[in-house]
């Protein structure tokens, strides 16, 4: 088991050494005038720099090889680049909306696993029953609905019709408050540090605006896990110790407890991670929707300005978080099912 | 035949087939059905030059969205640019996986090994993110984002070739075949490639659904089509600046998220009915 994780965390570098090799060889098309010129604001100041000095100085000529060794260097010292989209270093970008990102994950993927396991596991029971066929439309309709169109519909209906979920991450002045001298920051994520500031009021606040976007997340993947679990506990169902199970006179509720639960989480605990990568894309989306300040956000705003560094940093953030994300999902995998032996 | 039979048979899966007919024949007659003005048919044509959009009337059935920009013809022409990233996409995502996975299946060994070390650090990658990195260094555009979406989109394929053939090759009719001496380039096409290729080449079919969510959504975010081109991700960015309405009459733009959003959903809605139940006809298991 040990030698299994540090045999992943050894290809935690392989992985990277590979991502940064396909990013770096995009950027090498684009030739040191184009790289040097995405820096200049308009063209009246182009006639006031001087591009050779600026090509010469930062060595934007170099053969790739050494570009590249020095690329990665800089990236081992956590110097990501400036971000001029953002007008702050990537590192302090990032550093900066990721708690907002992290909170709204959060808060999406708890109701999207309970109630899609639990909805799954009802289908599944009940199959080719009434309340198959209407769980399993909704889900068909629910996934089939793009992460903007819902996500307009319920700012649409939240906000402009009920008024009660806003867009943003907090009205202006629990803004002012949070950024204040009296409120101390632990997470960076609001909801959480607000009651350990005791300050319900913004609470309330940041509730109210993390409703519509974690609402609209979850929606597309209560709709996934609903469907992963139901055909994995359709195939449970039909093995043969269920069978044996029944027929020694188990009451039915002791079955799909004791005996088919537990097996068919196990493929369900494999697409967390497809999960998380599709939340993660959707989270760009959904945050631009609502404007809601993370790093789905920034990546989105960063490339329609054409801010190279700040999304080449935002890529290689989450790829790392990607790989350990699967990593973990690799553990609890041997711990739900003994049978899987990590080596 | 069969496929189609049960297909029919089944009140969902019909009505996804009915949908996707619709769309077709929507693609086919676009050029009757919305009469072009312009040398490209994909841009859409403006009745005027005010931003503010202009409700359904009797000449302009589905509304102006920002710009002038005529929805109902948006739409039309919209279902032939879905078709066809759609099936552009997944058809070389297709081709890619299948041959990689095919080359990793039959030689295994150490390129097998490169080979699924390669897939791993493709897989490794946020997808949506992958094709923003792309845009943001070559520009926005539909092919821009096209793209990236083939080259981050292939590894399922490979690995879900790669192990039908796998499966295959230990079948007991392969080695049946071998036994009595059929040639290899025999085996190949014959027996292993019709029973590995078919699954894979449905699955990805029913992909074209979420490929049209993927371009839409990030024509959406101003990564893709550009202004005015037919594509209903790019209309619906338009609709972001009004769907508020305006003080006292929230829905007053109601039209520029409805028609373009519906349009959307119903051609997702009738590839992911069919692939629904496609899965259960091809899972053996689920036959009760």
């Amino acid at each position: 088991m040990l030698s299994y994780i540090v045999r992943r965390l050894m290809f935690l570098p392989v992985v990277l050494f590979g991502i940064t090799i396909l990013i770096f060889a995009l950027i090498s098309t684009l030739g040191p005038w184009t790289l040097v010129a995405t820096f200049i604001p308009s063209p009246d100041a182009e006639r006031h720099v001087d591009l050779e000095g600026i090509i010469q100085k930062y060595h934007l000529d170099d053969p790739p090889l050494k570009m590249y060794m020095r690329w990665v260097n800089n990236l081992f010292h956590g110097n990501l680049g400036w971000s001029q989209s953002s007008h702050m270093t990537v590192s302090e970008a990032i550093g900066n909306r990721f708690p907002a990102t992290l909170e709204l994950t959060l808060f999406a993927v708890i109701p999207v696993i309970i109630g899609g396991i639990a909805l799954g596991v009802i289908s599944a029971v009940h199959h080719n029953k009434p309340i198959d066929h209407t769980t399993r439309i909704i889900s068909i309709g629910l996934w089939s609905l793009p992460d903007f169109v819902l996500g307009l519909a319920v700012l649409m209906v939240g906000y402009g019709i009920l008024g009660w979920f806003p867009p943003g991450r907090l009205s202006s002045w629990a803004e002012l408050e949070v950024l204040s001298d009296s409120f101390r920051s632990f997470t960076g994520m609001h909801t959480l540090d607000s009651l350990l500031n005791l300050r319900f009021d913004i609470f309330w606040n940041a509730l109210r605006h993390i409703v519509g976007p974690v609402f609209t997340l979850a929606c597309l993947w209560w709709a996934f896990m609903l469907r992963i679990t139901r055909s994995s506990m359709l195939d449970v169902l039909n093995q043969d110790y269920v069978r044996t199970a029944r027929a020694k006179g188990l009451a039915e509720k002791d079955v799909i407890k004791r005996h088919a639960l537990g097996n068919a989480l196990i493929p369900v605990t494999t697409v967390a991670s497809n999960m998380l990568l599709g939340l993660l894309g959707g989270v760009m989306i959904v945050e631009t929707v609502f404007n809601y300040p993370g790093l789905g956000l920034l990546t989105s705003t960063a490339a329609t300005r054409l801010d190279v560094p700040c999304v080449v940093g935002v890529a290689l953030f989450y790829a790392i978080i990607l790989v350990l994300v699967n990593l973990v999902v690799d553990i609890l995998y041997s711990v739900i099912d003994p049978r899987v032996r990590l080596e | 035949m069969e496929i189609l039979r049960r297909l029919v048979k089944n009140r969902i899966s019909l009505l996804g087939l009915v949908l996707l007919i619709i769309f077709v024949l929507i693609a086919i007659l676009a050029p009757w059905l919305a009469p072009t003005e312009h040398e490209d048919p994909y841009r859409i044509p403006r009745r005027g030059w005010t931003l503010e959009p202009t409700p359904p009337s009797a000449e302009y059935p589905l509304g102006l969205t920002q710009g002038q920009y005529d929805i109902y013809y948006g739409i039309i022409w919209g279902t032939r640019t879905a078709f066809r990233v759609g099936i552009i996409v997944i058809t070389f995502r297709a081709l890619i996986g299948i041959l990689l996975g095919s080359i990793s299946a039959y030689y295994g060994g150490l390129l097998d090994e490169i080979l699924m070390r390669f897939t791993d650090i493709f897989m490794s990658f946020p997808y949506l993110i992958g094709v923003v990195v792309f845009v943001s260094i070559f520009g926005p555009g539909l092919n821009n984002v096209m793209i990236p979406l083939i080259a981050l989109g292939w590894m399922p394929y490979a690995r879900m070739i790669r192990g039908n053939i796998l499966a295959i090759k230990q079948e007991e009719y392969v080695m049946a075949a071998q036994a009595i001496g059929v040639s290899d380039l025999k085996i190949i096409t014959r027996h292993i490639l019709p029973n590995s290729i078919f699954p894979v080449l449905i699955q990805a079919s029913m992909q074209i659904g979420s490929i049209v969510i993927s371009v839409s959504a990030l024509s959406f975010l101003g990564l893709g089509a550009p202004e005015g081109y037919a594509d209903w991700g790019q209309m619906l960015s338009f609709a972001r600046n009004w769907m508020l309405g305006e003080q006292g009459n929230v829905l007053k733009y109601w039209f520029t998220v409805a028609y373009p959003g519906m349009a959307m959903v119903l051609f997702v809605l009738s590839w992911n009915l069919i692939g629904d139940a496609f899965r259960d006809i091809m899972d053996p298991r689920i036959q009760a």
